[in-house]
Parts: structure tokens; C-alpha cells; sequence
């Protein structure tokens, strides 16, 4: 590269040495002051850095809510069922039936008609205690079979299959208390 | 740059071992082309050849769609109360594949926290061959949960649950016949079915993308939220429906009878309080019951009404200024008619009664020589009036409108027997609207058992909302039929003292007719017996009205009737804390 440059120069020549050292073009010198590289470096990690960390923070704690969002779901949708199953209780517990028998338990009756008490302290109608004959019948009677045709009766205790309307109540009064008492523990 | 400056003959440091650069350029980028034909070509697969299989199978794996249950309506009585209520429950089922091992310890686990069988549960957990296993329905979810909870800590594997709405009927038989059950899936009787779209609500959804159980943020998640059913609120009184239901049952089983039916109802507003049925069933355990018994008979059944009729006839007569009630009446032993003689339910000689008297003892000679006034156009058109003939569109399903001959079809012995209530039938919902006309004073309201307003199936309206009042009979004659029905509970001259209410004023009439066989369509020899009434007479608040069809012992509609009425009439007006009026009964004669 540098030896057509010496042809042309002594080609030249002639012109003066003057002339082609003035036509002659150079480069300007670079003569820029370095920046000190590190500070940017440090900046750019340190904003990477931030960001990636950041990032990474921001999701986990939407993660953490997320599993926060289903354990309080999930303990929300257990309360919701646990109200309802006791509503369901207390329903069951408020069966006039079953209302019915505890009273007539107590040797409770229905009276057969009412007597009233006005503000002014005089009585409407005859006030007169319930007698055995008012008795509602609050189940159906059991059968009665000639003794003939009743079978002989072997008595053998096993766990009830399938609970009646009274064995209900009692379970829902149990479970009533159960659930009171794991209320209470809390 | 700078190597410009440098002599051209020091050679350069790994050339030889790099190659030339166009040699490198053509591997690199041949390296390049080859990896990138790898990508485009499984682009191509992905996306070109079968793409959505493969969306599907990511949303298959990450997607949940959850349907959102829409809460069902309760069915509730006038105060509120549930009677009918839905609770969510799950049923829980086992894979015996898994079970098998610890068979016996979850059954005994089972056994303990639920209502099953251990043996029954024992056999189903180790049931060869099979991998699902109902091993209990209809459990309340948080029974459910604890469960499950207790099988998790064990560390038994194999048992899982199910999402199954329960249905509960709190207080079991109250009521059943009129609000029906639910099945597995869909409602299939009573106010359960025809209202089910009041009822039942729309399911909701929910879309989320899950990962390992959890949720994931920011990802696709859509809710749709449900909305849930109505209520629907009935008229009846759930404590004086249940009692109803217990004086019924009483008498239909003490007296042997085929079945019974009771009604009450508010005489100012037509709503009706209860509507009992015997025999009945527990709306939990309908499969344990007769199919027969699952309607209500108060509005299916049709009968014919017998001497109760002679109220309306009598009532008709005094509106058309016809009779009163001291109108003196020559009632022979027995009156030859075109095709076959009418008698009394007792033998006399020639009573001289007054329309009173008739009414008292309830006799059809009498009322069919009082009714020889009224023609017949004239009376059929009072009778539909009170609403014989027509539907009362209360809301029950299957409602019979029963008979009555229009004055064309009508021959003078159809005539005659309609006046003392034969050859026309009628439903027990009907007729107590009827004798209802007489205590509110002439004017008839449309019975109503839902509150507010809800639309049956078929459209129709039907509640509170929609009652009808119109006048049948002027003030006057409705005063004056109670009088007369006030006699018949007189101890010394009536027919039904044992359908008295202690200290309260009551006017009533019984009725004892015969019942036609429906196979057969004659009188098959048996008898409906029937009281219907209301108190206080002098301002009435109840009406009630008692049939008891085919007892199997002799007996007239006063006995049998009589003293179911009383004690459901006592009832009624101590729970809404009716006092007696304090006036004493009329004294109107009944002879002459």
C-alpha cells in the first residue's frame, strides 16, 4: 500500500514539495477523551439487575397472592358449606315433627281451645288445663297383627342402615353440638 | 487502520488456521441455513399442518372450564320459613383398583362419619373388576369435606367427591303433596315442577389457566358470574299445615278411610293456610312412597260434595228472594220424582221444617221442594259463580275442574239431585272457596297458594297478585245462610254439635254422599263424608273444610268430619289469636 504512495510522490514531485504536502489529505486525528467504560457498565447491570430482580419479585408475589387467593377460596367455600349444612340443621331441628314430639315427651298438649287475656285483665273465653283426650296422635299407630300371624320376634341389635326422621333430628342435634363444641375449641 | 502502517511481510497470526473468510462465511452461514430449516420445518409442523391439536392439548392441560352452580329458590311458607331448601352437597365415591388395600380401615372410617352401612362399604371397596363406586349420595358438603379431610390425613388413596346438590325438605311430609321433590336431576312433582323456572337459576362458568393446582396470574380467566333462582313463597302456614296433617291422618286412619282431604283458608284475603292430604309422604324418601300418594288429592280428586251443596242452593234461593231462613216447609217422608223417589238420610213422618230446619238436619226432600223455585239457567249460573266447574288455578299441578251440567244439559232429576249435591262433583279446594263466598259476605275470592306472583309452565299467573273478588250473593242472603248453617251445630237441633268450638260461634254443614267407583262409573256403596265451615259466624276468619272418602265404618259427615273440622278450626284461630266474638248463637226455629 505504501509504495504506489512513494511512486506517485516522486511523480509528483515536481509540483513542489510544498504543494502536495498542502493537497495532501489527512485523517483528523481521533481525539475524542475516552468516557471511563465502568460507571456505564455498572449502570446498565445495575438497571438489568433491577429489572430481572424485580421482575422476578413482582411474579413470585403475584404467585404468593395466587396461592393465598386459593387457600382463602378454598377456606371460604368450607365455611359457606359448613353454614349451610348447620341452616340445613337448624331447619331440621325446627320440623314441627320433631318439635311436636319432644313436647309431647315434656307431657305437652295441644289444648283444644284457646282462652285470651285482654289488656284490661279480663278474660275472653274459659280458661281450662289440656287434658290427656285433647292428645294429638303425632305418629301413625303401628300396626296390629293377629297374634297368630305375628311372626316370632328374634332380636338380634345391629347399627341402623338407614336412619328415620327422628333418628335424623337426633344426628343433626349431635352434629349441632359436635360443630358447637369444635366452635367453642377454636 | 492501524495495520496499514505495519510491514507487509510479518505474517498474520492464524491465518492458516482459520481458513479464508469466504471459506468460514459459507459454513457458518451453511450451519445457519441447516438450523433454521430445522425451525421452519417444525413451524410448518405446529403451525401449518395441525395446529390446533396442539392448542387443545395445552388448554386440555392447563385450562380449567368450571361450571359455577346456580343456587336453587327456596320454597317458603307465608312466614318465611323454608320448606323447601337447597343445600350443596357432594356424593363420594371410591375406585376400588385403590381401595382394596385398606378396605376395611376407610370403611370403618366411613362407617363412623357417615350414615353407611360398613359391610355394604366393606363390599363395594374391594368390588373386583370395577373402578367407581358410589359409596354414599347426597352428603352435606362440609360432612363431605371433613371426611375426605380425615381419608387425606390417613393416607388412603382412592376416595374422591362430586359435586350433587341436595335438596332438603326440612320438615319432611308438611306440605309434600302440594311442593312435590326433585329427582337426580330435574324436579319431577308439584310446585318444584311448575315453577321450576322461578326456581332454578343459570349456572355460571368460570375459565382459568392452572398450573399444579394453582391459579396463574395474569393468565386467561373469564367468570360468568350464575344467577341464582327465586323464592317462592306460598300462603300456607307451615305449623298449621303440619297440624292439619296430623288431625287428618288421625282421622283417616281411625276411621279406616281410603284417603282425606283438609283445607283452610283466610276468608277475607282467599289464601289458603293449609292444604292437607292423607295419606301423604316424606318429600326426602319419595321412592318409599305410593305413586298414588304423591299428588295432592285436595285438587285432583273429584267427588261429589252431598248435603254440603245445600248451602250454596240455599244461599242461591235467599239471593233470589225466593226463601229466607224461617220459610215454612212441609217435608213428606219421601217425594216421587220423574224416575226414582228421593229420601231423607232418616225416616219421618210429615215434618214441618223451616228452610232453617232444612238446612240443620240436612234434609233433601226439603231443600229439593225449596229449590222447585229456581229454574234451572238460574240456578247453574249461581253455581258457577262459586266456582264449581272451573279451575281454582292455585298453581297445583294436575288440578281437576270437576262437573257441573250447564242448564242445557241439565234434565229437572239432574236438577234435583245437583240442589242436595249429587251428579255434580267438585274438588276440596273448589268447594271450600264456595262455602268461603258464604262467610265473606257474598263475595267470592279466588283461592291463592302462592304469594306475590309466579308463572306456572304453561304460562298461566298465578298468586296473591292475581286474586279476583266478585260479588255472588248480595250481604244479606250470605247472613242469612249463616244463619241457618249456624244450626247445624246446635246441640238440640242440628246435625254436627261435635264440630262445636268452645265459645266460638261456628256455621257449617256437613255433607255425606255417595262416591262413584271410577272403573265402574256407579255408586260403589261407599261414601264421602265431609264438613265444611267457618268461625266466628257472626265475622267469619276461617273457613275449613274436612272430606274423608271411603271410611270403613258407618258414620255421617257430623261424626266423622265434624270433629276433625273442630279441632283444625280451634287451631287456626288460637295461632292467629282470633277471640270469640262473645255474641250467643241464633235461635232461628226449625219447625213450625
Amino acid at each position: 500500500m505504501s509504495s504506489p504512495a512513494v511512486q506517485l510522490r516522486s511523480r509528483v514531485s515536481s509540483f513542489g514539495e510544498a504543494a502536495v504536502e498542502k493537497a495532501r489529505l489527512t485523517v483528523v486525528p481521533v481525539n475524542r477523551g475516552r468516557a471511563p467504560r465502568v460507571p456505564f457498565i455498572v449502570l446498565v447491570s445495575a438497571l438489568a439487575i433491577v429489572g430481572v430482580v424485580g421482575l422476578l419479585l413482582f411474579n413470585t408475589s403475584l404467585q404468593q397472592a395466587s396461592f393465598t387467593e386459593a387457600k382463602l377460596t378454598e377456606q371460604a367455600s368450607a365455611m359457606v358449606d359448613r353454614e349451610e349444612t348447620l341452616r340445613m340443621q337448624l331447619d331440621d331441628l325446627r320440623d314441627p315433627q320433631r318439635i311436636a314430639g319432644e313436647a309431647e315427651k315434656m307431657g305437652m298438649v295441644i289444648p283444644a281451645a284457646p282462652a285470651f287475656l285482654r289488656l284490661d285483665g279480663t278474660v275472653v273465653g274459659e280458661p281450662r288445663p289440656a287434658t290427656p283426650e285433647d292428645k294429638l296422635r303425632i305418629r301413625p299407630k303401628p300396626r296390629t297383627v293377629p297374634a297368630d300371624l305375628r311372626p316370632r320376634v328374634n332380636v338380634v341389635k345391629v347399627r341402623a342402615d338407614r336412619a328415620d326422621r327422628a333418628d335424623r333430628a337426633d344426628r343433626a342435634e349431635r352434629r349441632a353440638d359436635r360443630s358447637a363444641e369444635v366452635e367453642g375449641s377454636d | 487502520m492501524s495495520s496499514s502502517s505495519r510491514p507487509s511481510d510479518v505474517p498474520r497470526p492464524g491465518r492458516g488456521r482459520r481458513g479464508s473468510p469466504t471459506f468460514r462465511l459459507r459454513v457458518g452461514l451453511l450451519l445457519i441455513a441447516v438450523v433454521l430449516s430445522f425451525f421452519g420445518a417444525r413451524l410448518l409442523q405446529l403451525q401449518g399442518l395441525d395446529p390446533n391439536s396442539y392448542a387443545e392439548m395445552a388448554t386440555a392441560k392447563d385450562v380449567r372450564d368450571v361450571v359455577l352452580p346456580a343456587q336453587r329458590g327456596d320454597i317458603l311458607d307465608r312466614n318465611g320459613v323454608a320448606l323447601a331448601g337447597s343445600v350443596s352437597g357432594r356424593m363420594i365415591l371410591a375406585d376400588p383398583l385403590r381401595t382394596t388395600a385398606d378396605a376395611p380401615a376407610i370403611a370403618t372410617l366411613l362407617a363412623d362419619e357417615l350414615d353407611v352401612d360398613y359391610f355394604e362399604t366393606l363390599e363395594q371397596l374391594r368390588r373386583p373388576e370395577s373402578r367407581y363406586e358410589y359409596i354414599a349420595r347426597r352428603v352435606p358438603a362440609s360432612d363431605a369435606r371433613d371426611v375426605l379431610d380425615r381419608i387425606k390425613k390417613a393416607g388412603f388413596k382412592g376416595i374422591w367427591t362430586e359435586n350433587e346438590p341436595i335438596r332438603d325438605y326440612p320438615a319432611g311430609d308438611v306440605a309434600a303433596n302440594l311442593i312435590g321433590f326433585m329427582g337426580t336431576d330435574e324436579p319431577l312433582a308439584g310446585f318444584e315442577r311448575t315453577f321450576d323456572a322461578h326456581l332454578s337459576g343459570k349456572d355460571g362458568r368460570n375459565r382459568y389457566t392452572q398450573g399444579n393446582g394453582y391459579r396463574v396470574p395474569l393468565a386467561e380467566n373469564s367468570i360468568v358470574k350464575p344467577t341464582n333462582g327465586h323464592d317462592l313463597t306460598t300462603t300456607l302456614d307451615r305449623d298449621l299445615q303440619w297440624y292439619t296433617q296430623k288431625v287428618l291422618a288421625q282421622t283417616v286412619e281411625d276411621y279406616r278411610a281410603k284417603s282425606g282431604v283438609a283445607v283452610v283458608q283466610d276468608v277475607r284475603t282467599g289464601e289458603l293456610l293449609a292444604v292437607a292430604d292423607a295419606p301423604t309422604f316424606d318429600a326426602n324418601d319419595h321412592l318409599a312412597a305410593d305413586p298414588d300418594d304423591l299428588g295432592s288429592r285436595a285438587l285432583s280428586d273429584v267427588f261429589e260434595p252431598g248435603s254440603v251443596q245445600k248451602v250454596l242452593t240455599a244461599a242461591a234461593l235467599v239471593d233470589a228472594g225466593k226463601v229466607t231462613a224461617r220459610t215454612r216447609i212441609k217435608v213428606p217422608a219421601q217425594l216421587r220424582r220423574q224416575d226414582r223417589p228421593i229420601n231423607d238420610w232418616f225416616n219421618h213422618g210429615v215434618l214441618k221444617l223451616t228452610m232453617a230446619g232444612v238446612i240443620a238436619k240436612s234434609s233433601n226432600i226439603g231443600t229439593v221442594l225449596a229449590a222447585d223455585q229456581i229454574g234451572k239457567r238460574k240456578l247453574s249460573s249461581y253455581l258457577t259463580d262459586f266456582g264449581l266447574g272451573q279451575r281454582t288455578d292455585v298453581g297445583a299441578r294436575g288440578e281437576a275442574k270437576g262437573l257441573l251440567p250447564n242448564a242445557s244439559q241439565m234434565t229437572s232429576q239432574n236438577k234435583d239431585r245437583i240442589v242436595f249435591g249429587q251428579s255434580l262433583s267438585v274438588n276440596a279446594v273448589q268447594m271450600t272457596a264456595a262455602i268461603n263466598t258464604i262467610a265473606n259476605g257474598g263475595v267470592r275470592v279466588s283461592p291463592s297458594l302462592v304469594k306475590g306472583s309466579a308463572t306456572m309452565e304453561d304460562g298461566t299467573l298465578v298468586g296473591t297478585d292475581h286474586a279476583t273478588s266478585s260479588r255472588v250473593v248480595s250481604e244479606q242472603a250470605a247472613r242469612e245462610t249463616m244463619l241457618m248453617m249456624e244450626r247445624v251445630v246446635d246441640p238440640e237441633v242440628g246435625v254436627a254439635q261435635r264440630a262445636r268450638v268452645p265459645q266460638y260461634r261456628v256455621a257449617g254443614k256437613t255433607g255425606t254422599a255417595q262416591r262413584v267407583d271410577e272403573d265402574c262409573a256407579c255408586y260403589d256403596g261407599s261414601f264421602s263424608l265431609s264438613f265444611g265451615g267457618f268461625a266466628p259466624a257472626d265475622d267469619p276468619r276461617f273457613t275449613v273444610y274436612v272430606v274423608i272418602h271411603a271410611p270403613g265404618v258407618d258414620g255421617g259427615g257430623g261424626s266423622v268430619a265434624g270433629p276433625a273440622f273442630a279441632k283444625i278450626m280451634a287451631r287456626a284461630l288460637a295461632h292467629y289469636s282470633v277471640p270469640p266474638t262473645g255474641s250467643e248463637p241464633n235461635q232461628v226455629p226449625v219447625e213450625w
